[in-house]
């Protein structure tokens, strides 16, 4: 057999094997990093192997571009995505996700009543405040005041380049108790009010495009404050990092799993719901990694020094529960105003 | 002779293919980008009743083909209108999505409307629902430059409406800043690859490959590393006592132009080298022994030969540096992201692909533009360079 012969031999056999992947395998977008590590401890592998499943994993940079492409393509390659809540209701409203029928799955009333979606189930609490470098500062900055305060808290300011709650913590720095903060944002004076709060921290700002850089930037010293999630932070915390979040008047949003319409899987990931919403892995997962869990149950299942780094019990106390509502209807013309604001 | 002619059509059957092949995978999706900016079938074949009353003078006309319209749309169909009227203006979505779950019960009256949410009353939401019945619009274009039309059907530039036409002045004062640092770094390096010796040239090689095949990523993440407040070169700065406090070398305009222009200088080193390797030696030997100087016979025997290099190198560097998206995010400021990484954000973030490719389609005519001044400078100055 001469080369030319094996090297077709060769790509035809490559070939083949390709197409026969295309009946692929059980597949599950995160968000990567130690978000979806813990998640593959907690939940991934052993609902596999309870279901002796094989599975594959990929990662989601969040929005619906990817899904929309799959319903209008038809060519689903996703059997379940951990979206944010916005995202959910605008895919669900567009057949983006397939609708989720509770009686037969059951479990929702164990389940935090913003858990419960007509297309998702939502699973996992997310804090959202601010970090700082405890060797920053000789006093600990203690709430949003302090974060949009430069004279008194010197030093750049990390952030995500986004309306999305930075509007929220400027008013909530501005003084609007939280339970005030989305009607005044709904009002023009308020958006005004909140971006005037801005104004002053603005040539101190840097945004950041993933969650792993408030961390890094903190700990190499290029911000002394940043946006962060409560996850990155403690984690970093607990390794040695120099790092303290601030739990004061932080936002809480819910990341949700959905099921891209038309999966081929689609049962195997109704089943796979059912067994995130339960408390037992929902308790592993918050104790490998400190977010919150859905279900009611699982808090009664983790020590008292695993709670205290979750967005849950006192912590949230003070906190303000994100609002998907509110942004689904006014992001476009915010994030306009944002962007237009934000490279002037 | 019939042979012949028959290998003729054959050639031109073959070619035919590749031809196809490249319509196909390059203009085709250009062209459903270009009519992806104007298209509006999304809202004006769902308020089709409405398009006809909108005109009349009856109120309750124009409220019940609304109602009409709303109620014949299914759940799927509504939402996408519903995101689609909310791009022009915010709360839009969730009036027409809970107006259209109620149409059937709605009574089919401006007053009935009104009743059932208030906010129907306002000029502002039938105004943006009749500028979009048509098949056809405009409002991404609009939206992109900023120029809308005023009441008296003007065009005008609104205060704050600039937004995309400064990002991309930006875009392009960047792309222009990073090929002529290219150019500048890279014509030196390309000149001793092409003409020293064989270990030199190879050593230069070796190294704008090495390079050219490490990802942008990790080439980016390196810069991140090296410049910033604690990185390498603050680090040494220190050190040396050169600085007190450490320098802000990243996050901002002159981190996004390094970064780039490291990350670009392959492109414009190679075309430079390859050029400058067909320039003959003997010529510099003539220019020589005719009695100029070593000055004198590069600026005038070698550069002028060696400019066609210069000008592929420059335009290709030029062009790539328009699409950057991802260097500018992780090495730039606020101030210093590009089009593409606005473009980027409608289509991931906000799902308005109208917009993307608006944007998308003003970068396009932007680089055809630049290309024609290019070309008819090139025949303007062109004789004149040879002249030189």
């Amino acid at each position: 057999m001469n080369n030319i012969t094996k090297l077709l031999l060769a790509s035809s056999c490559v070939f083949l094997t390709a197409q026969a992947v295309q009946a692929r395998d059980f597949t599950i977008a995160g968000w990567g990093g130690n978000y979806q590590d813990a998640q593959r401890e907690a939940y991934f592998q052993p609902f596999a192997d309870a279901k002796g499943l094989k599975f594959i994993e990929t990662t989601y940079l969040g929005g619906l571009a990817e899904v929309k492409a799959m319903a209008d393509s038809g060519n689903v390659t996703w059997d379940l995505v951990i979206v944010e809540g916005a995202d959910l209701q605008l895919g669900c409203d567009e057949g983006l996700f397939e609708t989720i029928d509770w009686e037969t799955i059951g479990g929702k009333a164990q389940l935090n009543s913003h858990a419960v979606q007509p297309c998702g189930a939502g699973n996992v609490v997310i804090g959202n405040g601010f970090a700082y470098s405890s060797k920053a500062f000789p006093e600990a900055p203690k709430d949003w005041s302090d974060f949009f305060n430069p004279e008194k808290f010197p030093g750049k300011r990390g952030m995500r380049n986004s309306p999305k709650m930075n509007l929220e913590y400027a008013l909530l720095a501005d003084g609007v108790p939280p339970e005030k903060v989305y009607e005044v944002l709904a009002t023009p004076e308020g958006v005004d009010r909140a971006f005037a709060q801005l104004d002053k921290i603005k040539n101190l700002l840097q945004f950041w495009e993933a969650g792993s850089q408030p961390v890094e930037w903190l700990s190499a010293g290029n911000v002394t404050m940043s946006t962060a999630y409560n996850g990155r932070i403690i984690t970093a915390k607990s390794e040695g990092r120099p790092l303290e979040f601030v739990w004061k008047n932080h936002i809480y949003n819910i990341d949700v799993w959905a099921i891209p319409a038309k999966s081929p899987y689609k049962k195997e990931a109704l089943e796979f719901l059912k067994f995130a919403n339960s408390a037992e892995p929902q308790a592993k997962f918050s104790s490998l990694m400190p977010y919150g869990p859905t279900n009611l149950e699982a808090a009664k299942l983790l020590p008292a020094e695993t709670l205290e780094r979750l967005p849950t019990g006192k912590n949230i106390a003070d906190a303000l529960f994100f609002s998907d509502a509110f942004w689904i209807d006014h992001s476009d013309e915010l994030t306009e105003r944002w962007n237009n604001w934000s490279t002037r | 002779m019939r042979n012949a002619h028959r290998g003729r059509i054959a050639a031109l059957l073959l070619l035919v293919v590749p031809l196809t092949i490249y319509i196909a995978v390059y203009v085709a999706p250009l062209l459903s980008i270009v009519s992806l900016s104007v298209d509006n079938g999304a809202l004006s074949n769902r308020f089709v009743q409405l398009s006809e009353a909108i005109g009349s003078d009856d109120q309750d006309q124009r409220a019940a083909a609304l109602l009409h319209d709303l109620a014949s749309m299914d759940a799927r169909e509504r939402a996408e209108a519903a995101r689609m009227l909310n791009q022009e203006l915010g709360g839009f979505r969730s009036l027409v999505i809970d107006t259209g779950k109620a149409a059937e019960k709605i009574d089919p009256t401006m007053a009935g409307l009104v009743a059932f949410d208030a906010r129907w009353k306002e000029r502002a939401y039938w105004d943006v629902l009749s500028r979009n019945l048509a098949s056809f619009t405009w409002r991404h274009f609009q939206k992109a430059t900023g120029f809308k039309p005023d009441e008296t059907g003007r065009l005008r530039l609104a205060e704050g409406d600039d937004i995309y036409l400064r990002i991309m002045a930006r875009t392009l004062l960047i792309a222009l800043q990073v090929a002529v640092l290219t150019l500048l770094i890279g014509y030196p390096l390309a000149y001793a690859a092409a003409n020293g010796s064989r270990r030199l040239s190879g050593f230069i090689l070796t190294v704008v490959l090495l390079s050219f095949w490490t990802s942008i990523l990790v080439r980016t993440t390196a810069w991140v590393v090296l410049l910033q407040s604690d990185g390498l070169i603050n680090n040494l700065l220190l050190d040396l006592r050169l600085i007190t406090d450490p320098l802000q070398l990243i996050f901002n305009r002159f981190g996004t132009v390094v970064s780039m222009t490291h990350v670009l200088l392959p492109f414009a080193i190679l075309p430079m080298m390859n050029v400058m390797k067909t320039i003959p030696k003997t010529q510099v030997d003539a220019s020589r022994s005719l009695g100029a100087g070593s000055i004198e016979t590069f600026l005038r025997v070698y550069f002028p030969q060696s400019l066609r290099g210069v000008f592929v190198g420059g335009g290709t560097v030029f062009i790539l540096s328009l699409g950057f998206y991802i260097t500018p995010a992780l090495t730039g400021g606020p101030g210093d992201q590009m089009v593409s990484y606005y473009i980027a954000e409608f289509v991931k973030k906000s799902l308005n692909w109208g917009m993307a490719s608006a944007l998308s389609v003003i970068l396009l005519l932007s680089v055809v533009v630049l290309l024609l001044l290019g070309a008819g400078a090139k025949r303007l100055f062109g004789g004149r360079v040879v002249e030189a």
